[in-house]
């Protein structure tokens, strides 16, 4: 085996290894959860060292100055955003909003029956996606690469754009119902679809054909999550229940029942080992991957919880609550650490940053709340709004969010 | 609950919850009728720009009103919300008649789109707190509406300022799901 090179990787912190096996060029990743500005890096390159061969002596000096630079990327806090402008995006309400990978450009998507691609810095319209019938619910850009858009549609179709001249490459179309949710898997290779028709589908990017259709659920999908190497998909429903399917037989793995409510979101931790789930119920679950076992039910909430995530390391998982409130827990020990409290409507969504150090939550009281972590203090109130708002985004340097609102504008801030 | 309710609102209702769709033109008094449904301060409302959607109690049923915008620009997307429903609630401003072949044009084209087939209509002829109001009457006659006979319909002259004559519009709407539902 022989080292070749290092690749960074900021949030989640790691070190990608690239090395040669019997002529093979071969990567792993080294996990720094863990660290913090505070974490010594001479112990942890000699913790690194104990574990990993490919770290030789000579290798150590620069693995100090990979860790030194991740923990510079951290560093950067205290940022405060400024409202930048608002963009009276569509003449109907916004759905979701989401970033590429950059940052640089971002998606709406609309009542209006469009979507539109957007300039970031700028805030002009780049594209405007036109072509379905009825309101685009779903959107996502093919992140990491950024050069396509998937839009699902109340017209019960997906479509596939080309995110450089926003032509359509492909129309989906097979569900018999609304579509509430999608999303590429890592590869860019697929697109899943959930649709008020109860099923879920696997799209082949390249061909524009049906891969897999995944049946089982009884009531409507209404989230979906591939694991972080696309080999699992996680569906919830309005059937209460949460399916696992494997990604390249189309099988279902594990059905999670527990939830004694309907489903409101589920995701994958970045190793791939547990999955959050939301309900109306006002729990939030945690689930073991390789048993389908529940491991861990949150209930401290009054009222349903409307939003759930994980942070990008895996270690915490934010919940957001009908009853107003949002909540951090420690995803291992499965206690409560911080109650975010201040919103005067309910939060229907939440995100953290990039880095796991701020959380923004989205509120019907026509403002968005961005928080620190640790103290659970509210930082910033981004208000402007005129109505409820529906969708918040970080995006990937968790400098730039946007927010997007039934008052049929989205706002920056940076 | 954001975009949730939305969602939540859409999926196939079961036996006891009923879709309305609340259409007419703009400054008809749609959403002061949605608000004077759900029992709320009616004293400052804006032209809708999008869409409101509530919930109410009444009769055992539970009523999903959606009230959807009706200024020009926005009427095309009324049929982003025609599918599941199960009556249509039609509002009508009976003191502007400059308006009353708009609005009478609109309704004709509601009653032709395949998705609203065979739903119930219900027509209110609103603000009859203005003197210069239309009775119900004259409105029916000016709109053909006896020419109707591909479904249930009923005009009802009302007051969503005041509320009078809501209350037996939303009986008749109860009523007509039930006949419906049989």
């Amino acid at each position: 085996m022989k080292l070749k090179r290092f690749h960074l990787r900021y949030y989640p912190p790691g070190i990608i290894l690239e090395y040669e096996k019997k002529g093979c060029l071969r990567s792993k990743s080294i996990d720094l959860f863990d660290l913090t500005p505070a974490t010594n890096p001479d112990e942890l390159v000699a913790v690194i060292r104990q574990s990993e061969p490919l770290i030789t002596e000579s290798r150590a000096n620069q693995v100090k100055q990979l860790i030194l630079r991740l923990q510079q990327k951290q560093g950067q806090k205290n940022h405060r955003f400024c409202f930048i402008k608002e963009l009276k995006a569509h003449v109907l309400p916004l759905t979701n909003v989401a970033f590429d990978k950059s940052g640089s450009r971002f998606l709406t998507g609309s009542y209006d029956r469009t979507c539109r691609v957007w300039d970031t810095a700028s805030g002009t319209e780049l594209h405007r996606l036109e072509g379905h019938s009825n309101v685009v619910y779903a959107i996502a850009f093919n992140n990491p690469y950024g050069d396509k858009v998937a839009t699902g549609s109340f017209d019960k179709t997906c479509k596939l754009w080309s995110a450089e001249t926003g032509v359509c490459f492909h129309t989906f179309c097979g569900h018999t119902a609304e579509i509430v949710c999608l999303a590429f898997n890592p590869q860019s290779t697929l697109v899943a679809t959930g649709s008020m028709d109860c099923t879920a589908k696997l799209w082949d990017v390249e061909t524009g054909e049906e891969v897999a259709a995944l049946i089982g659920h009884t009531g409507e999908v209404i989230a979906l999550c591939f694991n972080t190497v696309g080999s699992q998909l996680v569906t919830g429903s309005f059937d209460h229940s949460v399916s696992v399917w494997d990604v390249a037989s189309g099988e279902r793995v594990h059905t999670l029942i527990g939830h004694r409510g309907e489903i409101t979101n589920v995701q994958f931790n970045w190793d791939c080992s547990l999955i959050v789930t939301g309900s109306m119920d006002t729990t939030c679950k945690l689930w073991e991957v390789v048993s389908g076992e529940c491991v861990a039910t949150l209930a401290e909430h009054k009222e349903e919880v409307l939003d759930v995530c994980f942070d990008l390391s895996g270690q915490l998982i934010a919940t957001a609550s009908a009853d107003g409130t949002a909540r951090v827990f420690s995803a291992t020990t499965h206690q409560c650490l911080v109650t975010l409290e201040g919103h005067g409507g309910e939060i229907s969504k939440i995100c953290f940053n990039p880095q796991g150090s701020r959380i923004l939550t989205a509120s019907s009281d026509k403002t968005a709340r961005l928080w620190d972590v640790q103290s659970g203090s509210c930082l910033q109130v981004l208000d402007g709004h005129t109505d409820e708002i529906f969708s918040c985004a970080f995006n990937y340097e968790g400098d730039t969010i946007i927010t997007g609102s039934k008052d049929n504008t989205c706002r920056i801030w940076y | 609950m954001g975009l949730l309710s939305i969602l939540r609102k859409l999926k196939s209702t079961p036996d006891q919850e009923v879709r309305i769709l609340l259409l007419g033109l703009d400054n008809g008094g749609k959403t002061t009728l949605l608000k004077q449904l759900a029992s709320e301060d009616i004293s400052h409302i804006t032209p809708t720009q999008g869409f409101n959607i509530k919930s109410v109690q009444s009769q055992g049923f539970k009523l999903n009103v959606w009230d959807i915008g009706g200024q020009r620009k926005i009427r095309p997307y009324w049929r982003n919300y025609f599918e599941n429903t199960d009556v249509l609630i039609y509002v009508i401003d009976s003191a502007d008649r400059k308006r009353f072949e708009e609005t009478g044009q609109e309704l004709a084209e509601l009653l032709d789109e395949e998705k609203l087939s065979g739903v119930p209509v219900l027509i209110f002829a609103n603000k009859q707190d203005l003197l210069t109001a239309a009775p119900a009457s004259e409105i029916a006659e000016g709109l053909n509406l006896h020419t109707i006979r591909d479904r249930m319909w009923q005009i009802q002259s009302c007051s969503a300022l005041t509320g009078e004559g809501i209350q037996e519009g939303m009986n008749w709407v109860c009523k007509s799901v039930n006949s419906k539902k049989k």
